[in-house]
């Protein structure tokens, strides 16, 4: 995304291009070279992403019948039931929540790791490694195991919280509680990727400053302000931009863990397109909810280059 | 001075590490234990036994899906490493018109959500005939915007002296690319395939839509398959299938650690 | 070095690409033959007028392939949903059926839970990717019946003369739709009220005379709750968030779930629960909660067992396929009773679940039968015996309840008894048949939303009402498109 998006090789072909005449089909060469190499990516795209993406737009018109065709054009009527429908407002709430509680938390908890790791202390590959796990983990075996660390009666965490005195938490049985696991969970998840991707950032930032700021005296928190964070914005940036994409598309966690409950609490945008779609078969309202949250996440994507990107520091 | 620092971190690195990683050991332990140890919230097993591990492979057919959950995921790296560097070399090295309307267009493809466009994608591999097939599996996700993000950010980093020196030698876009651009980037490619290759792995309800036996099912289906919904869930169980599943990820984590966290840099950073 | 490098990275491409060009290849061998992809496409597009026509078609060409092949033994592929234990017993009766004889060979396919499986089998409906025999969960027998692409095992019955009348009629009623069965019942259970008779005798009430009508429900659940400093330690009630409980309230008050006679008549336009029965059962579980005798565990099968096994609830409702399990694992003495009735009424009895075997119509004729073979064996005394031993669920064939290894069982577990007692004491009437509605699934879903905004303070009235709005809501636009064909 960087504004200097211009190499100097391009700079070289483009004044290549200009000092020769070119007809229509020279100037059209680098378009069709470049075509060459975008058309595996083009024609996967648009067989697998646009073109669902184009049904998906054109069911949202309809009612679909039982086998799932579009039967009934109904204009609007998908968009404008499931704007005024309570269950719709309040998955969209719940979304809105889980992004709050998930995307600051994980990327803060990846920071602080990876500036933990980041020290060059004996074993700290050992620690790397740990840290780094969650990565690989599913989301079947994630959830899965986070299921059980819940359980109401045999989940170890209420034992763990009685231990040191505190009474046990309804973890997925509490509307409230319940997205706040699911927002653990995520994060959990979240904080391997996010460790790695912020690490290697560090590991790029220029030694000499940090030895520059040490020569003049300057204190780990000085350092942390003035260096660390501005050389690391780039990396913060993309790790958030992802990290918020993915929490919006979260889905996994919630079929395993809730199911959408209690009282829909859990009912993430994703996973109410899923039950629209696969358990009510209402491919109608499924797509129209689909379609408001690809506009969303797009809107919102922008919205964060417009005014993420002022802030992030190039070198 | 960094020594000096060492006994604040040290203690929050062990901190922040058990807490991390503290439910993969747990499941560890829960996979060797019986019925009772779970339901007396026994945090080490009574008696250490495989008799879980045993029912796993009893129940379901764990080699076969390992396999092909290798196949299917090995398929998606290469798939995804030669689709997207294709595409990553346009959009770093040649200027064409449009070029950013088409990098939008890519980056937009990152927000649609797979499960929104399933049952589309389901229809069309059917239409394919893919059903049950490695295909079906593999190549709708070789196009990828994130690694194609990934690879560009890489490329532009290639020194100029080095693209030039390939002008002069007369070598066409082709051979540059894999002459010149691809071995500078292994870095990236080693990451992206390690990426490629645990995202892969880790799907679950897709290739449990477009499979319908065992020939061609992956590992994640397996985990489903030990679930139960009216008779009782045995936990021992399910944490022994959970164990075998994550096994060759974490594997391959910690094996290519390093370059993952390379590569990944390199793509957010410029 | 460098060259080394690249040279291993040329190569990874090509072997990219010749794994990719491979698995074409195969995928081409294994493309079924035209007639597969002519009905794909009219699958997809047009509805089930059309589908017919061409499954005879279609039907013609498989025959005259098989009939070639010889004496390979037919395969038939059977999806299903059980996961777990339940899988393997399913496993070992198929197994036993292929050793048993040489013509036929039964695949079966493990297809994910019941929602996954049924979606799945309604995108290869009708096409060659269908398989022949196919499980389906109760409340999704509307649909099936309507999807045009099952043939009613009723006309297997007629032909083959099959006598019906050996199985359970309060089961096979489920699924006899205007006087024919459309599936073969295969894994039935009702609900059951299960209790902890050690905590019974603890609260001074009489273990072998459990509580039946929602007040003395109320008024065991007050005395069963076990509490100190304001941390209750047992609690008397507790029932799973599943619409399957709440609709065994409804039927056993005699009422229908929805008008048309429970969508038996005709398309149900209405839902009906929402008048003073189902209020009773609103407000009784609410009174419950109010008082702090009744606790919430979710949605989670497991994590309600779990709670009534560590002595954190005292009575609950469970599948009846559940009982040995539950009585087997619990540490105390566990009591099993009829579901609680509301007061003052003549309890009519419980309605099935669980899910039925339903055969596809687009195979060949030949394959039918060697599916209705199969279907018929499982229906045999032996296997249901077996089967219900193994696993809990009903025996179809009560003629099986006869067998030695039933008997013994029911004489370890005379608990075991009481839910069979309950199905044959069961009054037939639409109330007790079930409801017939195509989308059952999402009024369930609806039930247990409002059940829980109810814990989370709604008033019984007004959860009722927002059940009641949300299926008739789910209903209607059912039913506009339904009529639209």
């Amino acid at each position: 995304m960087s504004s200097s998006s211009v190499t100097v090789v391009e700079e070289r072909i483009l004044q290549y291009g200009r000092k020769e005449k070119l007809s229509w089909w020279g100037k059209t060469k680098n378009f069709r070279t470049a075509m060459l190499y975008l058309f595996p990516s083009i024609l996967l795209f648009s067989i697998f992403l646009f073109y669902p993406m184009l049904r998906t737009v054109y069911l949202s018109f309809f009612l679909t019948d039982a086998q799932g065709v579009a039967s009934l054009f109904v204009g609007f009527e998908n968009f404008a039931y499931i704007l005024q429908s309570s269950v719709f407002r309040k998955s969209m709430v719940s979304t809105l929540l889980f992004v709050l509680y998930t995307v600051p938390s994980s990327v803060i908890i990846a920071l602080f790791l990876a500036l933990l790791a980041n020290e060059k202390l004996r074993g700290i590959g050992f620690f790397r490694t740990i840290l780094s796990s969650t990565m690989g983990m599913s989301v079947a075996a994630s959830a899965v195991i986070w299921l059980f660390l819940f359980h109401p009666t045999v989940g170890i965490l209420n034992s763990f919280l009685n231990i040191i005195g505190i009474s046990s938490i309804p973890w997925l049985l509490d509307p409230q509680w319940a997205l706040i696991s699911i927002a653990i969970t995520t994060v959990w998840m979240n904080t391997g990727f996010a460790f790695l991707v912020i690490l290697g950032g560090l590991q790029n930032i220029d030694q000499h400053l940090y030895e520059n700021a040490e020569i003049d005296g300057a204190k780990y928190r000085y350092q942390l302000r003035r260096i660390t964070l501005p050389m690391l914005s780039p990396t913060l940036f993309f790790i958030i931009t992802i990290t918020f994409i993915n929490s919006f598309q979260s889905f996994g966690q919630v079929d395993i863990l809730t199911q959408g409950g209690p009282a829909e609490a859990t009912n993430l945008i994703v996973y109410a397109i899923y039950r629209d779609a696969f358990i009510n078969y209402q491919f109608g309202t499924a797509s129209a909810q689909a379609l408001i949250l690809f506009i969303l996440v797009f809107g919102l994507t922008i919205l964060q280059f417009k005014f993420g990107e002022k802030r992030v520091h190039y070198q | 001075m960094m020594k000096s620092r060492g006994w604040v971190v040290y203690p929050l690195l062990i901190i922040s590490s058990l807490l991390l990683f503290f439910p993969i050991v747990y499941a560890f332990l829960v996979s060797f234990m019986s019925g009772t140890d779970v339901m007396n919230r026994s945090f080490l097993p009574s008696i250490w036994n495989w008799s879980n591990y045993e029912r796993v492979f009893e129940t379901v057919p764990l080699m076969r899906y390992l396999m092909n959950s290798f196949i299917v995921s090995t398929g998606v790296m290469l798939g995804q490493l030669v689709v997207c560097a294709f595409a990553a070399y346009a959009f770093a090295f040649i200027p064409f018109k449009g070029r950013n309307a088409v990098f939008l267009l890519f980056i937009s493809t990152l927000m649609i959500p797979w499960e929104a466009a399933m049952i589309p994608n389901f229809l069309t591999i059917q239409a394919f005939g893919w059903m049950n097939s490695y295909l079906s599996m593999t190549v709708p996700f070789f196009a990828l915007a994130f690694g194609t993000f990934l690879l560009r950010q890489h490329f532009k980093t290639v020194p100029h002296e080095l693209m030039e020196a390939a002008d002069i030698e007369g070598l066409s876009k082709f051979a540059t690319f894999y002459k010149v651009v691809l071995p500078y980037c292994r870095t990236s490619l080693v990451t992206l395939g390690i990426y490629g290759f645990l995202t892969t792995w880790n799907m679950y309800l897709w290739p449990l839509l477009v499979t319908t036996n065992d020939e061609k099912r992956t590992v994640q289906i397996g985990l489903k398959q030990l679930q139960t919904v009216e008779v009782a869930t045995d936990w021992g169980v399910v944490m022994a299938g959970v164990i075998i599943v994550i096994i060759p990820t974490l594997l391959l984590l910690f094996i290519g650690q390093k370059q993952l966290q390379k590569g990944l840099t390199q793509g957010a950073l410029k | 070095m460098k060259k080394m490098i690249y040279t291993i990275i040329l190569l990874v491409l090509m072997v990219g690409m010749l794994v990719a060009c491979g698995n074409e290849e195969e995928a081409a061998s294994e493309t079924p033959g035209t007639s597969g992809e002519e009905n794909t496409d009219n699958n997809s597009e047009e509805n089930t007028a059309n589908n017919a026509e061409n499954n005879t078609d279609s039907n013609e060409k498989n025959a005259n392939e098989s009939e070639a092949s010889g004496s390979e033994p037919q395969t038939i592929e059977f999806w299903h949903g059980m996961g777990g234990g339940l899988g393997e017993t399913l496993d070992e009766l198929v197994e036993q059926y292929n050793a048993s004889q040489d013509d036929v060979e039964i695949v079966a396919e493990f297809q994910g839970s019941y929602e996954e499986l049924l979606t799945k089998f309604r995108s290869v409906g009708g096409t060659t990717d269908a398989p022949a025999l196919v499980q389906v969960f109760e409340v999704g027998t509307k649909y099936m019946i309507e999807s045009g692409y099952t043939t009613p095992v009723q006309e297997w019955i007629d032909k083959d003369g099959y006598d019906v009348s050996q199985l359970e009629e309060n089961i096979l009623s489920y699924y006899t739709v205007d006087g024919d069965l459309h599936s073969m019942p295969f894994n039935s259970s009702t609900p059951a009220l299960f209790y902890n008779k050690d905590a019974f005798e603890e609260a001074g009430l009489d273990p072998e005379n459990p509580p039946r009508t929602f007040s003395e429900i109320e008024e065991a659940a007050e005395l069963l709750t076990v509490s100190e400093g304001g941390e209750t330690s047992q609690y008397g009630f507790s029932m799973l968030g599943h619409g399957w409980f709440f609709e065994q309230m409804i039927s056993t008050q005699g009422q229908d779930f929805v008008n048309e006679a429970n969508g038996r008549d005709g398309n149900a336009t209405e839902a009906e629960f929402g008048g003073e029965e189902g209020l009773k059962v609103f407000e009784w579980i609410n009174s419950m909660h109010k008082a702090g005798s009744y606790e919430y565990y979710g949605q989670n099968w497991d994590d309600i067992r779990a709670a009534f096994q560590a002595g954190q609830v005292a009575m609950y409702m469970d599948s009846s396929a559940g009982t040995k399990d539950t009585i087997a694992n619990a540490p105390f003495d566990v009591g099993v009773a009829f579901v609680p009735h509301a007061d003052d009424i003549d309890p009519q009895g419980v309605i099935i679940g669980g899910a039925s075997i339903w055969m596809a119509n687009g195979i060949t004729e030949e394959e039918q039968a060697a599916a209705w073979e199969f279907m018929k064996h499982l229906q045999t005394a032996e296997v249901q015996a077996d089967w219900h031993v193994n696993t809990g669920y009903f025996a179809i064939n009560p003629a099986a309840y006869d067998e030695a290894i039933v008997t013994e069982e029911h004489e370890e577990f005379p608990e075991l008894r009481v839910p069979i007692e309950q199905l044959q004491e069961t009054v037939p009437s639409s109330a007790t048949q079930g409801a017939l509605i195509a989308v059952f699934p999402e009024a369930r879903q609806q039930v247990v939303s409002a059940f829980e905004a109810m814990y989370q303070g709604m008033s019984p009235e007004e959860a009722l009402n927002q059940a009641i709005e949300a299926t008739n809501h789910a209903i209607e636009t059912y039913n506009r498109t339904a009529t639209e064909e």
